[in-house]
């Protein structure tokens, strides 16, 4: 097939990225084919994957590894022939009997009003009222790249879902279940299938944008994970066990205590001294400081210039601020948001206690887009009132400090083609938009949009915890599939300097997008090829600063 | 009699049945939020929100009733979602809402001149309009048929069921442009009828176009075509859903009240049989005051 050039188009005031026609597209003809689906091994196939715009016309992509023998007999795959949560396998058929019973136990739970009053009304809404007509199919970006693989068609995890509750939940279910479209097994296989493609979507709620219902798959797969892990204790290892469970038991999801924190802040300031010429003392339960600064404590260890970045402006803008060295103070992930509620719950009061203890008059959020989500809209709903702190973005304060000119900044120093990547959870779910579009505009020079962008933009497709997921052969699902339609947006927004002969960054103000970016950089070789880097807003700032020697931005991957 | 009878009993289950849903959707526990931009009501295009503004929650908000109107009028007058998106269904779909939107229009003008409002104009007026919406009605739901049984992305999340009731569509189409074709004075006088609970006259075809009529009103409510008033809650109650709560509110209490919710799921890290309050502020190995 010949290769095209995705172009962005204008359409109706919403832009788009087209997606060429994939090589294969499977077409699937009866309902009973679709559910079979659920049975059969459909490994992704690579060469189905949407083709790679200029300059990678060559591009072929390496398969993506099937598991060993050895990891098959001991657990489970999607049906796609991927292991996100790495299911154990049960030794004897009556084991997966009594899985299945619990499964449909937990299904119960989920439409009950004190069980799942966290999201019982919008989720009776989405499934009940989705009118099957697929508006929203081509919004997803996993779907049209993958090559429009019907197993991640939004619509898809959501069927079958209500399929199960016509059939074995609701009243009458085992009536004329073929002429009423549920006529459905629900065995062991289906519901590992189920559960595993629950994390082939980044729970990005484009396709919710889409819907003219107002029907929400986004958050159906999100139900689904959380009806396995509150009733089963099946979740993606690296958001639970190695996730929440260790974050509320040691401080923080990267198992950082608030030693090895004490051991982070010191590398820093030694850091700034060194690269600003700033000596600091990073401040640390100041009691009534104007702002509590919340990171992504992964930002400590893989990013370590983003924390330095964000003490550099604080204290030069003169900003009153402290950081907590409570376990769990210190960092803001909270990736029950992406997957039970109770864990959720737990880490927000723990945010929330902690701020008020230390009597604070705002929180902030660093960047990281599931805890502005995580710790602002969604938790406006949870924190009683007594122990509400109010939290705010760092980027609208950022835009205070720049806008206002807090800092002197030379914008020359960014001479160099930048774009921006809108962290779902900060645009779509939250509507935090234009404040980090103004200072890109004020601070470089060559900034330029991706195609969409803004509430339309594209999932880097390490969303809802997939950056994170490490395990297995996740990963190499994650960049062929999850990240493509981010990487040819990418390739696209650079297209006029795309030779190695330009160094080219891409914002993206979200450490676990950070994450996926770095990944998919690294697949697609797009810094060896194209001079892709990657990083922060406040990376950029600083690296402008007048005050701050030349250089801050290190043109080096990693 | 019979046909008295089964109208009423359509027009009964048909009210009944979506009060239900609606009750159901309206009494669900108040959630956490989840909203989705852009929101309507905000006043940037670009779909910014007030957590835009710095200390935002000490701002005056500027939610825009009128901005909501008319998100909502081009969503169900003109489906834009589809055009934008689906524009191939839109070809089916517009004539098909539209074909509906009119006759609901004709039943409201049929019990005005039953309470004898409107005279002959009115009759006329209902005629062209019933008319042309039967015959939208019958070309949208063949084209949705045509869709439904042949595209490979509509045909296999299809139904039986779903044809049938396009199948059923269709000949309410025709049947209510064949009446209206006959003058509407006819018609008039059976609503009258049924209002008075009076055995209803009518001629074989109205006869047949009131008794498929009732048939879809009957079976509407436990259908996703309730779409039609639920798609008020997916906005309202999720989407554009971005109250802040306040200490104090109805939103508070309600809020306040669902930690007192019990919860029974099995999972070990959760603690079965205690209440979400307890629940969320102590960990699996630790024991909440009282214990
Ligand atoms: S989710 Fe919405 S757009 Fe998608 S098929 Fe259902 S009703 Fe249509
Ligand atoms: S939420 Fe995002 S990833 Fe999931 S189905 Fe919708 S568009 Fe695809």
């Amino acid at each position: 097939m010949e290769q095209q050039r995705p172009t962005g188009v204008e359409q109706e005031g919403l832009t788009t990225t087209e997606t060429p026609a994939a090589p294969k597209v499977k077409a699937h003809q009866t309902p009973d084919d679709v559910i079979h689906l659920m049975e059969k091994d459909q490994t992704q196939d690579v060469d189905t994957l949407v083709p790679l715009p200029f300059p990678y016309e060559d591009w072929k992509d390496t398969p993506i590894p099937t598991l060993s023998d050895e990891q098959r007999s001991r657990f489970e795959v999607g049906p796609d022939g991927v292991s996100a949560l790495q299911i154990p396998k049960p030794a004897t058929e009556e084991e997966k009997e009594e899985r299945v019973a619990q499964f449909l136990a937990g299904l119960a739970k989920l439409l009950d009003r004190e069980d799942n009053w966290t999201f019982l009304q919008p989720l009776m809404l989405s499934l009940e009222n989705c009118v099957k007509c697929q508006t929203c199919n081509d919004s997803c970006g996993i779907y049209t790249d993958s090559g429009r693989a019907e197993m991640y068609r939004p619509t898809f995890r959501g069927e079958v879902l209500r399929r199960i509750i016509d059939r074995y939940i609701k009243p009458g279910g085992g009536i004329l279940p073929g002429l009423r479209g549920h006529d459905i097994k629900v065995d062991w296989n289906m519901i590992v299938n189920l559960a595993e493609l629950s994390y082939r979507c980044t729970l990005c709620r484009r396709c919710a944008q889409a819907c003219p219902i107002g029907v929400d798959n986004g958050l159906i797969s999100r139900e689904i994970r959380k009806l396995f892990s509150q009733e089963l204790g099946i979740a993606m290892p690296e958001l639970h066990t190695l996730g929440t469970v260790k974050q509320l038991k040691t401080g923080s999801s990267t198992g950082l205590n608030p030693a090895g924190v004490a051991d982070v802040i010191e590398f820093a300031e030694e850091d700034i001294q060194e690269k600003a010429g700033l000596e600091v003392k990073i401040p640390f339960n100041k009691e009534g400081a104007e702002y509590l600064v919340m990171h992504n404590a992964g930002e400590f260890l893989s990013w370590p210039e983003n924390l330095q970045a964000f003490v550099i402006i604080l204290e030069k803008a003169g900003v009153s601020w402290t950081m907590a060295s409570e376990p769990v103070g210190y960092d803001s992930v909270n990736y029950g948001l992406f997957y039970d509620d109770v864990q959720y719950s737990r880490i927000v009061l723990k945010h929330y206690g902690i701020a008020k203890s230390l009597g604070v008059k705002k929180i902030l959020e660093g960047e990281c887009g599931h805890a502005h989500k995580a710790a602002m809209p969604v938790a406006d709903r949870l924190v009683p009132r007594d122990m509400f702190v109010p939290t705010e973005s760092s980027l609208v304060l950022l835009e205070d400090i720049v806008m206002n000119d807090r800092i002197k900044l030379d914008p020359s120093r960014n001479d160099f083609p930048v774009t921006l990547h809108d962290p779902c959870n900060i645009t779509r779910s939250m509507g935090i938009i234009q404040p980090q579009r103004n200072i890109l505009k004020k601070i470089c020079p060559q900034f330029r949009e991706m195609t969409p962008h803004g509430v339309d933009n594209y999932c880097c497709g390490g969303g809802s915890g997939f950056a994170v997921g490490n395990s297995v052969n996740f990963p190499d699902w994650r960049t062929r599939v999850a990240g493509r339609m981010k990487f040819r947006q990418i390739l696209n927004a650079f297209s006029d300097s795309i030779g190695p002969e330009t160094n080219k960054y891409v914002c993206a103000p979200c450490s676990n997008c950070k994450g996926q970016l770095r990944d998919i950089i690294r697949y697609y070789e797009g810094w060896d090829r194209c001079r892709i880097l990657y990083g922060g807003l406040v990376e950029l700032i600083v690296n402008a600063m007048v005050d701050v020697p030349e250089g801050f931005l290190e043109w080096e991957f990693h | 009699m019979a046909l008295l009878l089964w109208v009423w009993l359509g027009c009964t289950v048909f009210v009944l049945g979506c009060a239900w849903r609606a009750y159901r959707y309206a009494s669900a526990p108040e959630h956490l939020r989840w909203d989705l931009y852009p929101v309507a009501h905000e006043p940037n295009a670009y779909g910014g929100s007030y957590l835009e503004e710095k200390d935002w929650w000490t701002k005056p908000r500027h939610s825009s009733l009128v901005r909501e109107a008319v998100f909502m009028a081009e969503e169900i007058l003109l489906l834009r979602g589809v055009w934008t998106h689906n524009r191939r269904l839109w070809w089916g779909s517009f004539p098909f809402h539209w074909g509906l939107y009119l006759m609901v229009a004709v039943t409201f003008g049929l019990a005005a001149a039953a309470l004898g409002l409107g005279g002959q104009p009115l009759l006329l007026a209902l005629a062209v309009v019933g008319g042309l919406g039967g015959a939208l009605l019958a070309v949208g739901s063949v084209v949705l048929l045509y869709l439904r049984a042949r595209d490979p992305k509509l045909r296999p999340y299809t139904a039986p069921v779903d044809l049938m009731n396009l199948v059923l569509l269709a000949l309410l189409g025709i049947l209510s442009a064949l009446v209206a074709n006959g003058g509407m004075e006819p018609v008039a006088a059976a609503v009258a009828d049924l209002a008075q609970a009076r055995p209803v006259s009518a001629s074989t075809l109205l006869a047949t176009q009131m008794t498929v009529a009732s048939l879809f009103l009957l079976y509407l409510p436990a259908t996703r075509m309730v779409h039609f008033f639920s798609k008020y809650f997916t906005y309202h109650a999720v989407r554009w859903d971005d109250r802040p709560r306040e200490a104090g509110s109805a939103l508070d209490r309600r809020l306040r009240a669902a930690l007192d919710f019990g919860v029974d799921w099995s999972a070990e890290h959760v603690r079965t049989g205690k209440t979400w309050a307890e629940v969320a502020t102590t960990l699996p190995e630790e024991k909440s005051a009282g214990e």
